[in-house]
């Protein structure tokens, strides 16, 4: 059955099944004349691909692919991370999987107690309105299901990787594009494919990016805070 | 001499990016070039042979044949290298 969302500022229109379907209950809206996106599913043929999902995570991966497709033509698209909230600004942090990106953002709740919140643990939407980014809570959010629907300006963005002590520092460059670039959401028709790195410009230049090596005390947190809140400016001296 | 079919070049934060699509090529890899290396791709993506690459890169820039030719014959082999010809 069709249903109305509300997901990153768009009407969406998904038929879909499941957990995914679950997921998206607290994204449902009232059906409206106007629809921003349609999301498709291809399902079968993404668990053929993948003989170790289930119908359900091939349904989840595969609306999350459509939508996140479609978003590029909403300057928007998927940084795989998780993504915390403090004092109103969100921050990503993204590695690849298992590296520890819920552990780190985990520190963050410790720290900061009811000034910080999960916006997504696993796949946010970012959105460039009106020249201003926002982080988006959306149905596609990891294994823990942990979402708010919420729309927060962006605060920053850390390349996560393991390390015996906590270092955070601006990230550019060939390195930095690098990171992020493998973390996005990465449709295959040149056009999208374009339309990804347009935007990956726009993130990159508009956006603070830092590497942030760090261990699990929280202390990790502490450290990444006071560079990413700007902070760390006055420290510096 | 041909690129495979598929790449996306465009500059990202003052960076070459290059980027495959499609189904054939490997949708993780990323690909930066200076600019002499941008410059020799999109003269290959047109179509360029080595001979016409080292002309092009003589008239382009203060570089005598002998050492445009050594750029080019570097600059393919990386893309052999890297499978990127077709």
């Amino acid at each position: 059955m069709e249903r109305y969302y509300k997901i990153a500022g768009l009407t969406v229109v998904m038929d879909t099944f499941g957990v995914t379907q679950e997921r998206a209950e607290k994204y449902q809206c009232v059906p409206t004349d106007t629809v921003d996106m349609r999301v498709t599913s291809n399902w079968e043929t993404v668990k053929d691909k993948h003989p170790g999902y289930d119908a359900n995570t091939g349904e989840y991966m595969s609306t999350a692919a459509n939508f996140y497709r479609q978003l590029l033509d909403f300057e928007g698209m998927m940084l795989h991370s998780s993504t915390v909230v403090v004092d109103g600004f969100a921050y990503c942090f993204t590695a690849d999987s298992g590296t520890g990106k819920s552990t780190h953002t985990g520190l963050w709740l410790q720290e900061f107690g009811e000034r910080a919140y999960i916006l997504n643990d696993d796949k946010p939407a970012l959105r460039r309105e009106d020249g201003v980014w926002y982080a988006y809570g959306t149905p596609w959010s990891g294994k823990h299901d942990i979402s708010v629907d919420e729309r927060v300006p962006l605060g920053g963005i850390a390349c996560l990787s393991r390390a015996a002590e906590n270092t955070i520092r601006p990230f550019s460059g060939t390195a930095a594009i690098g990171a992020i670039f493998k973390q996005l959401n990465r449709p295959r028709s040149p056009e999208y494919r374009m339309k990804l790195l347009e935007l990956l410009d726009k993130l990159i230049r508009e956006v603070p990016v830092w590497q942030l090596c760090c261990n699990m005390e929280p202390e990790a947190a502490r450290v990444a805070y006071a560079a990413m809140s700007n902070k760390g400016k006055d420290l510096e001296g | 001499m041909k690129l495979k079919e598929g790449f996306v070049l465009r500059e990202v934060a003052g960076d070459i990016v290059v980027i495959p699509s499609g189904d054939t090529l490997d949708l993780n890899m990323m690909i930066t070039l200076n600019e002499t290396g941008r410059f020799l791709w999109t003269r290959l993506e047109a179509g360029a042979e080595k001979q016409e690459l080292v002309q092009a890169l003589t008239q382009e820039y203060e570089v005598s044949a002998q050492d445009a030719e050594q750029h080019v014959e570097n600059f393919v082999a990386k893309l052999n290298e890297n499978g990127l010809l077709a």
